[in-house]
C-alpha cells in the first residue's frame, strides 16, 4: 500500500501534471498559431479588440451575467470558485510542494479550505442534478457532461475525509490512495476534455471575432479548389 | 412552381439540388477547401474543444423560447456541423472512427442540416449569453455556405443572386429604363408634395457618395427613398446612383462567401467605375454589413463605407438638415436590425435622429446589440412559403415586444425586417402598427421652406434643368460639395 501510495504522488503524480501542463500548452500554441493565421491572412485587419476585451472579461468574471437562470449561474460560479482555489491555495499542498521544489505561496486559511472543499463537492452534485432536470441542458447532455463534475467531485470529497479522519469512515491509506489517484486522473482529463476551456477561456471571443474576418480571396480560392469558377449559378 | 419541389425541407429548392448526387463526399470536400483557404477553422477547434453544454444559449433564442424543441437550442444545432468537423477534420476523430466506427456522413444527415441551419437566423443574439462566446451565427453562416456546395440553396434566394450575378444585374430584376422612370416618378412626387427639387442623379462621375440601397426599396419603398433624396439634397451632397449596378443586396452574406465575394466586388467596380469616393449604403441592415466586408474583398484603395443613418445622424448634428416645428406626434418605436446592431456598430445614431423628430419615442426591451431577431434574418424573409415559421414562432417575441410598446409607427431602416415585421404585425393582430423606414419619418419632418423651387429658381442664375447639369452644377460647386460630413 505505501509503495503504491508512494508511487501515486511521486512518479504517476509528476506524469499527470506534466501531461496536464503539455496538454494545455498545446490547446494554446494550436489556438494562438491558427488566430495569428487568420489575421495575417484577413483582408480587413481591423479588430474591435476593446470590445473583444471587455466581452473576455465580463465572462471570466462573469459578475454581471449570473442573472441569466440565477440559481445554475451561482452554483457554477461556487463551482469554479472552490476548484480553483481549493487544489492551489490548500496549506496541505503548498507544504508538499515547498519540500519538493521548495517554492511556495501564500495559503488559505484551513476553515476557508474546509469550506470551499465541501462547496465543491455540494455545487458538483448540484450541477448535475440541474443539468438532468432542465429540459434544456438534459437534451444538449453528453456522458462526460455528467461524468464530469462528479469525476472532479472526488478528489475534494476524498481530500476532504483525508484532512478530517475523524469523520473517515475507511482505512486512511485507502482514502489517501483515492485522493492522490483521482487527483491525477482530474489532471489528466483537464486537456482531453471541455476542461481545457480553463486555458481557452481568454481566446474564445477573440476567435469568434477572427473567425468573421476572412481573406481576402477566401471565396474565389474556394471556387478554384472546387473547379467551380465560371460555373453558371 | 413546377421544377421546384420541398421534397425534404420546409423550403422550395430548384430541381438541380434534387439533382445532385454524392453529395457527402462533395459537401466534405468542400468543407476540405473552406478550411484551407477561409477563417472558420479557429473557431470550429475551438469550439469543438470547450463547448460546455450549458444551455444558457437556448434562454436567448426566440425560435427556442417558442417552441422548446430541443432541436431548436443553439448549441444543438451547431453540434449538427461541429460532428462532422470533429468526425472528418480532427486527428482524434479520425482515429476514433479508424477504431470505433460510429457516425458518418449520410444524406439524410444532410437534409437535417439543410432544415436545421434554416431554423436559424444568424442573428447572432445566443452568443452574447454563450459563456464560451459560441457563434452560432456563425456556425449557421458556414454551415449554409457549404450546403450551398452540394446545391441545397432556397430558391428564392439562388433565382435573386443568379438575377444579380448573371441576369439583369440586381435581385428584383428592375432594368435601367424602369430604375430612371422610377426616379423621376420619385422627383416627380417631391416637387409635388414637398415643392423641392431634390433629384435621384445618375450616373454622376466623381461624386462623393455612390448610392447601393436594397433595390426592391425602388418597388416598395417609395418614401425611404425620397427620405434619402431629400436628406441628400438638403445637405448639398455630391451623390449619384450608378447604372451599371444600383443594388446593396447581398444575398452571398446568408449563403455563400462565394457569392458574397462576387456582389461585394461589383459595388466596388462601379464606384471604380463613376470614379466616386465613397459607398452609401441605404436602409438595409444586411447590405450595410456586406458592404462592411469591403476592405475584406474590395481590392487595393476600397472605397469608404458609409451608411445612411450615419450620413444623416451627422448632418442633422450639424444643423444641415434643417427641422420643421412639426414633429411625429404618434408614438414611435425603433427595431434595432441584427446585422447593424448586434456588433454595436450602429445603434445610437438612429435613436438620436427619432429623438430629435419624434415626441413620443419608446424603446422595446431589449434593444441595441441585445436586440431581438425580427424573426425574417438571415434571407428567411424572402422565403415566402415559410412565412407561417416566421412570423408564428420566429416572429412571436418581436410581436410581444410591439405590442408592449404600444406604438404607432415601428421603425426599422432595413428592407428585410420591414417586410417582416409588416408580416409579423399582420400575423399576429397587430392591424394598427404601420412599418417604415426611418427617412420616411424623416422626410415628414425636413423644413423645406429654403428649398422651395420656386425660390431656388428667382435666387439663382443660369438656371439648370436636367437632373445631370444639375448635379453638375452641384459638384462645381465647392461651397455645396464640401458637406463636411465624416463618415465615423
Ligand atoms: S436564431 Fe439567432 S439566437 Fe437563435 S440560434 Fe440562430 S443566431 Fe442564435
Ligand atoms: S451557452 Fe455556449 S456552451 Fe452553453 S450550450 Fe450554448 S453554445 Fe453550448
Amino acid at each position: 500500500m505505501e509503495a503504491l501510495i508512494e508511487w501515486a504522488r511521486g512518479p504517476f503524480f509528476w506524469a499527470a501534471l506534466t501531461f496536464m501542463v503539455l496538454g494545455l500548452l498545446r490547446h494554446l500554441a494550436i489556438t494562438l498559431w491558427d488566430i495569428f493565421r487568420v489575421l495575417r491572412r484577413a483582408g480587413d485587419k481591423n479588430m474591435p479588440y476593446k470590445q473583444i476585451a471587455t466581452n473576455t472579461v465580463k465572462w471570466l468574471f462573469p459578475i454581471d451575467k449570473v442573472g441569466n437562470r440565477f440559481v445554475l449561474s451561482m452554483t457554477s460560479v461556487c463551482f469554479h470558485i472552490a476548484v480553483i482555489l481549493v487544489p492551489i491555495f490548500l496549506a496541505g499542498h503548498i507544504a508538499l510542494w515547498k519540500r519538493g521544489t521548495s517554492l511556495s505561496w501564500p495559503a488559505l486559511p484551513n476553515l476557508a479550505s474546509d469550506i470551499l472543499t465541501i462547496i465543491a463537492v455540494i455545487s458538483a452534485v448540484a450541477i448535475v442534478i440541474q443539468r438532468s432536470m432542465a429540459k434544456a441542458s438534459r437534451g444538449l447532455s453528453r456522458f462526460q457532461d455528467y461524468a464530469l463534475p462528479l469525476i472532479i467531485a472526488i478528489p475534494f470529497a476524498t481530500g476532504f475525509l483525508v484532512m478530517h479522519p475523524q469523520w473517515n469512515p475507511f482505512p486512511f491509506n485507502v482514502m489517501f490512495l483515492l485522493h492522490v489517484v483521482s487527483a491525477n486522473v482530474v489532471l489528466i482529463l483537464v486537456p482531453l476534455t471541455k476542461i481545457s476551456h480553463c486555458v481557452l477561456l481568454p481566446l474564445t471571443q477573440l476567435v469568434s471575432e477572427v473567425a468573421w474576418h476572412f481573406p481576402e480571396n477566401a471565396g474565389s480560392k474556394v471556387g478554384v479548389a472546387l473547379g467551380k469558377e465560371g460555373e453558371p449559378i | 412552381m413546377s421544377e421546384s419541389e420541398k421534397k425534404n425541407y420546409s423550403y422550395y429548392v430548384e430541381q438541380k439540388t434534387l439533382d445532385v448526387t454524392d453529395r457527402p463526399r462533395k459537401f466534405l470536400q468542400a468543407f476540405a477547401a473552406v478550411l484551407e483557404h477561409g477563417s472558420y477553422g479557429v473557431a470550429l477547434d475551438t469550439y469543438t474543444r470547450v463547448s460546455a453544454k450549458c444551455a444558457r444559449c437556448s434562454s436567448s433564442c426566440q425560435l427556442y423560447e417558442a417552441t422548446e424543441d430541443v432541436r431548436d437550442i443553439p448549441c444543438q444545432r451547431s453540434e449538427l456541423l461541429l460532428k462532422v468537423y470533429r468526425r472528418y477534420f480532427t486527428r482524434s476523430g479520425l482515429m476514433k472512427a479508424r477504431l470505433f466506427g460510429g457516425f458518418t456522413l449520410t444524406d439524410e444527415y444532410l437534409d437535417t442540416m439543410a432544415e436545421e441551419y434554416y431554423r436559424c437566423t444568424a442573428c447572432r443574439r445566443c452568443k452574447s449569453t454563450c459563456p464560451i462566446g459560441i457563434d452560432h451565427g456563425l456556425v449557421t453562416h458556414l454551415a449554409r455556405w457549404l450546403l450551398a456546395e452540394i446545391d441545397v440553396i432556397p430558391k428564392a434566394l439562388v433565382v435573386a443572386t443568379r438575377e444579380q450575378l448573371e441576369g439583369v444585374g440586381n435581385t428584383s430584376a428592375i432594368t435601367v429604363p424602369g430604375l430612371k422612370d422610377t426616379c423621376e416618378f420619385l422627383e416627380e412626387e417631391l416637387e409635388e408634395e414637398y415643392g423641392i427639387a431634390a433629384k435621384f442623379p445618375i450616373d454622376v462621375e466623381d461624386a462623393e457618395y455612390v448610392f447601393f440601397p436594397a433595390v426592391s426599396d425602388y418597388l416598395l419603398e417609395p418614401d425611404t427613398l425620397m427620405g434619402n433624396a431629400a436628406v441628400m439634397h438638403v445637405t448639398g451632397a455630391s451623390w449619384t446612383i450608378g447604372t451599371g449596378n444600383f443594388d446593396g443586396i447581398d444575398y452571398g452574406l446568408f449563403y455563400s462567401d462565394r457569392m458574397m465575394e462576387s456582389i461585394v466586388n461589383n459595388v466596388v467596380d462601379e464606384v471604380h467605375r463613376v470614379r466616386g469616393k465613397k459607398v452609401l449604403v441605404g436602409e438595409c441592415g444586411h447590405a450595410t454589413r456586406s458592404a462592411w466586408y469591403i476592405p475584406t474583398f474590395g481590392g487595393e484603395k476600397p472605397p469608404e463605407v458609409i451608411n445612411c443613418l450615419q450620413y444623416a445622424y451627422q448632418a442633422l448634428k450639424d444643423g444641415k438638415i434643417p427641422l420643421s416645428n412639426r414633429k411625429i406626434e404618434e408614438r414611435v418605436t425603433y427595431h434595432d436590425p441584427c446585422n447593424i446592431a448586434r456588433a454595436g456598430r450602429i445603434t445610437e445614431e438612429p435613436r438620436e435622429i427619432l429623438k430629435m423628430i419624434c415626441t413620443d419615442f419608446v424603446e422595446m426591451t431589449p434593444n441595441r446589440a441585445e436586440n431581438y431577431c425580427c424573426g425574417g434574418g438571415g434571407g428567411t424573409v424572402s422565403i415566402d412559403e415559410i412565412r407561417e415559421f416566421r412570423t408564428t414562432l420566429m416572429g412571436k417575441r418581436k410581436a410581444d415586444q410591439i405590442r408592449a410598446t404600444g406604438a404607432k409607427y415601428v421603425v426599422s431602416p432595413c428592407a428585410n425586417c420591414k417586410k417582416q415585421l409588416k408580416e409579423v404585425c399582420e400575423d399576429n393582430g397587430l392591424d394598427e402598427v404601420d412599418v417604415v423606414g426611418l427617412h420616411d419619418l424623416l422626410l415628414k419632418v425636413i423644413d423645406f421652406s429654403d428649398f422651395q423651387i420656386d425660390k431656388d429658381e428667382s435666387s439663382e442664375e443660369g438656371e439648370t434643368d436636367t437632373p445631370a447639369e444639375m448635379q453638375e452644377a452641384a459638384v462645381n460647386n465647392p461651397t455645396e460639395t464640401e458637406s463636411g460630413i465624416d463618415s465615423e
